[in-house]
């Protein structure tokens, strides 16, 4: 991506064989990644099915692209796609701002019990949205423990079953987005070069104007790329909904429910097609931004 | 430490990731709480266990050999995953890797997008994909396995990559070249020990993301072969706290060994996590 | 490189521990729901054979055998009457008739085996009673619409869960109403302001531990909470009274491990089992002497008055318009 491949590795004569070496990982992306997402998309045009299906129309009323004018006509699903982007955007938001400050820490500080506490942060990441849906439940749940604590010290079960409510959904997507938003930032923020802020400085710029003016701009990159990462992984994320919601439903949540209860698999694979071309389109839209903007201030 | 109180910023940013830590930590302090204590905070089942009234102590770890009954199966099975993808991930990820990061061949980016792609897409897209692609294979095991594979290559071979393209990695190997070593002596004496370091880092972070992966298993399992994570949920659902609680000391046992291993090697700094599971 | 060789040899290590032991799969085999997790750990002292546990639903496990059609995965399924029946129109089952078949009353199993009840429990409402916060312990469905339950009351999405569908199935037979379900649709909406969440996963855990005070499930489970797991649970049945929840099995088409499948069945009616599966609190389909102890932990019988027996044949008929107009007008509150 950034570094051009290394001329040296490849040696005054090219060695044809050597690339195959690359071949075993193309043919297991092949496999199972092109040739998956390529089914679902030959899916995703088939009339829908399953037990809920009450199209009932046979293939007379079926176009090629029904399922997607199902998903975008039903209220239910839209409804739910706005939730997922609405939700994935402000925790991406909520998670990318959160995170600024331990990633500064971690980026710029040499303190003990620094790795204990790298380490703690990364802990979420392997946890799945419904393990932390059940923690979300456990600490704020009607019982949970902070209510009961709460209760046991000022008589009042202060936050009492707050996981149901839609505070409750964004605690719990931000718990496992802040991890990934402090590592992401923080890879970025140790690229930065502390003597231009303290260059700033001794020209008398004033700490809010050196934020503003220097740390800003060349942090926005880092930035806008937590943002991506985190909202893309809030859109994929269903378990927490799952757990938790009543009912709010996020796009994911319907997929699962068309796969597990409903067994429409071609309404459920226009979700997943829809969900990824998102995913790609916002990944591809911010890393032309940021190579504009990049480029721009080198010039 | 000291002189970094005298840095301004340091210690409002430093007590700001202090709370922010210990939110993070707390559902795990109380669940791990729970797994040893017959009492417990939550709910009711304090007065629950005080009225069963079986005599035990208050410190109790009976509870392990419950969930070691009931799900040693998804355990053996969670493990015998992570490790397989460790060493998939080597075999297939270190040479991919080292080919991406060397040489220049046509499609060497679509490819190496293709590899990074899976972080950036929605984990229950790409699971319904591979339901609706191998359906004819559903519960295999190795179809699991495959799912891992998506979400752990593009770990290991960005982190080889970023290694070789380190500054001296090159500057090593041209200076190898020009002392007339061959292909295969620079790859045996230059480029392979200067990748055990990232080889070893990618291989406990590969381990842990294939431990706690489910969003990908989730709905490629069955009941004969099960992932541990889903166990772990299963036992958030149905059964007592304490049982759950044990079922997490056990998840968190392995994952966090691994995730402080890969700190102390500095893995956690020059490699980009980035997407996770 | 001796690492890679080290590796190598744990790995073949723990691959050759992997010895095949026997199971049979079920599909919803919830281990706290009518005691399955006692059932199997019975079944393996008594052959050596593991059912392992599967947390899919009735409907999640109907779907599940409809996705495999081309290569089925489990050998046997456990449903609720409803979606048992409709699962055998569906072709899914294969007719097998276990020992003690012809002892099972006619209308709770298919003259040809293609389903048989294995125990019958009723919809009740589980309380929590140290969860109630003070309020008294609710005896009606009516009762549920007080607004001093707010936010405290549960009942399984029928999506997923046939208990769940049961009870909105039955909730209009109960109170009355006709064939168009407006009474039953009528009572749900109302009952919707209430809600804490309509579980798609299990809940008896949350039960026990009073993070839901008010559970609409079956009896059984809730006295198991009480007698077993020694929980604060009451188990009230509906002064309007309620339904009968038939509990059956099948035999899976094309099933990997018929034999094997079928062994388990006969097990399953044999007094053993049926005895393991009382001790759960649902009611087992063959009589077994359950002793004095047991029979009075049981609700007596004058609770079960005013109880019903939903027609199976319909209920499979409606339950796909039925599930669809569920999500409609109360998941989706329209």
């Amino acid at each position: 991506m950034e570094a051009a491949p290394l001329a040296t590795g490849a040696g005054p004569r090219r060695r044809a064989w050597e690339l195959l070496l690359a071949l075993p990982l193309a043919v297991v992306f092949a496999a199972f990644l092109l040739y998956p997402i390529l089914t679902i998309l030959l899916t995703s045009l088939k009339p829908g099915s399953g037990v809920l299906h009450s199209g009932g129309g046979g293939s007379s009323s079926h176009t090629i692209f029904s399922n997607y004018l199902e998903l975008f006509r039903d209220p239910i699903y839209c409804e739910a796609m706005l939730h997922s982007l609405v939700l994935s955007a402000s925790v991406a938001l909520g998670a990318t701002l959160l995170c600024l400050g331990p990633a500064w820490l971690f980026a710029r500080y040499e303190f003990p019990g620094k790795r204990l506490m790298r380490a703690g942060f990364a802990l979420p990441m392997s946890l799945s949205g419904i393990l932390v849906g059940f923690l979300a439940v456990i600490m704020l749940g009607r019982v949970g423990f902070i209510p009961q604590m709460s209760q046991g010290l000022t008589g009042k079960a202060w936050l009492s079953g707050a996981a149901y409510q839609l505070s409750g959904l964004v605690i719990a997507y931000l718990y496992f987005e802040i991890p990934r938003g402090v590592v992401t930032l923080e890879s970025a923020l140790s690229k930065f070069d502390p003597r231009l802020d303290a260059a700033a400085r001794s020209l008398g710029a004033s700490r809010w104007q050196r934020f503003l003016w220097i740390v800003l701009p060349l942090i926005a990159p880092a930035l806008v790329a937590t943002f991506a990462v985190t909202f893309s992984v809030s859109l994929g994320s269903f378990g927490v909904a799952l757990v938790l919601s009543k009912r709010f439903s996020v796009l994911p949540l319907e997929l699962f429910h068309q796969v597990v209860a409903i067994t429409n698999f071609p309404l459920a694979s226009a979700m997943a097609v829809f969900l990824i071309a998102l995913a790609l389109a916002l990944n591809f839209a911010l890393g032309r931004w940021m190579r504009r903007h990049f480029s721009l201030r080198h010039a | 430490m000291r002189e970094n109180l005298r840095r301004p910023g340091f210690l409002p940013l430093y007590a700001f990731t202090l709370v922010l830590w210990l939110i993070v930590m707390s559902p795990f302090a109380v669940v791990v709480l729970g797994a040893f204590l017959q009492t417990t905070f939550l709910g009711l089942s304090t007065e629950q266990w005080a009225r069963g009234g079986d005599g035990e102590s208050l410190f109790s770890v009976k509870w392990f050999g419950y969930v070691w009954g009931l799900y040693r199966g998804t355990l053996l099975f969670s493990v015998k995953l992570a490790l397989l993808s460790v060493l998939l991930c080597l075999l297939i990820g270190v040479p991919g890797g080292m080919v991406l990061a060397r040489r220049q061949f046509p499609g060497r980016d679509l490819l190496e997008s293709i590899v990074l792609l899976p972080l950036s897409l929605p984990g229950i897209a790409l699971s319904i994909g591979i339901l609706q692609a191998f359906a004819i294979v559903r519960g295999e095991w190795w179809l699991i396995l495959a799912g891992h594979l998506l979400y752990t290559l593009p770990f290991m071979v960005r982190m080889v990559m970023d290694a070789l393209r380190s500054f001296d990695v090159a500057a090593l190997e041209t200076a190898a070249r020009s002392l007339g070593a061959g292909y295969w002596q620079r790859l045996r004496w230059v480029v392979l020990p200067n990748l055990r370091h990232a080889m070893v880092a990618a291989s406990l972070l590969v381990f842990c993301v294939s431990w706690g992966e489910f969003n990908i298993s989730f709905l490629l399992n069955t009941p004969l072969n099960q992932t541990f994570p889903a166990a772990l949920y299963a036992t958030y659902t149905t059964n007592s706290f304490q049982v759950s609680s044990a079922a997490t000391v056990i998840f968190l046992g392995v994952v966090v060994p691994a995730l402080m291993a890969i700190q102390w090697l500095g893995g956690g700094r020059g490699v980009k996590l980035e997407q996770g599971v | 490189m001796k690492r890679f060789s080290v590796l190598s040899a744990v790995l073949a290590c723990a691959a050759t521990t992997f010895a095949q032991e026997k199971v049979v799969i079920q599909y919803d085999c919830i281990p706290n729901y009518a005691n399955w997790g006692g059932v199997t750990a019975a079944y393996f002292k008594a052959s050596g054979v593991r059912v392992p546990p599967d947390m899919k639903g009735s409907s999640a496990a109907m779907a599940a055998l409809e996705l495999e059609k081309a290569n089925p995965q489990a050998d046997t399924v456990y449903y609720n009457g409803g979606i048992g029946y409709q699962a055998a129109q569906k072709g899914l089952h294969e007719p097998y008739k276990p020992e003690g078949f012809e002892k099972i009353p006619d209308d709770l199993k298919d003259p040809e085996g293609t389903w048989f009840t294995v125990h019958t429990a009723h919809i009740a409402i589980l309380v929590n009673t140290s969860a109630l916060g003070g309020k008294p312990v609710p005896r009606s469905f009516a009762d549920l619409l007080k607004p001093e339950y707010k936010g405290m009351v549960v009942y399984d999405d029928p999506t997923i869960h046939g208990t769940g569908f049961t009870f909105v199935y039955g909730i209009n037979a109960i109170l009355g109403g006709g064939s168009d379900f407006k009474a039953g649709f009528d009572y749900l909406k109302a009952l919707d302001a209430n809600i804490l969440n309509y579980a798609k996963e299990n809940s008896y855990n949350e039960l026990l531990r009073g993070e839901i005070p008010i559970w609409i499930n079956a009896d059984g489970n809730g006295l198991k909470a009480r007698h077993t797991d020694k929980a604060p649970v009451e188990v009230v049945i509906p002064k309007e009274g309620t339904v009968v929840l038939p509990m059956v099995m099948a035999l899976v088409k094309g099933a990997p491990r018929p034999e094997e499948a079928k062994k388990y069945l006969d097990w399953l009616l044999g007094d053993e089992a049926q005895k393991v599966m009382a001790e759960s609190y649902f009611r087992p389909i063959m009589k077994v002497d359950l002793g004095p102890g047991l029979s009075s932990q049981f609700l007596p019988d004058s609770a079960y008055a005013k109880v019903q027996a939903l027609p199976l044949k319909e209920m499979a008929a409606d339950a796909d318009d039925f599930k669809a107009r569920w999500t409609r007008e109360i998941r989706a509150g329209r």
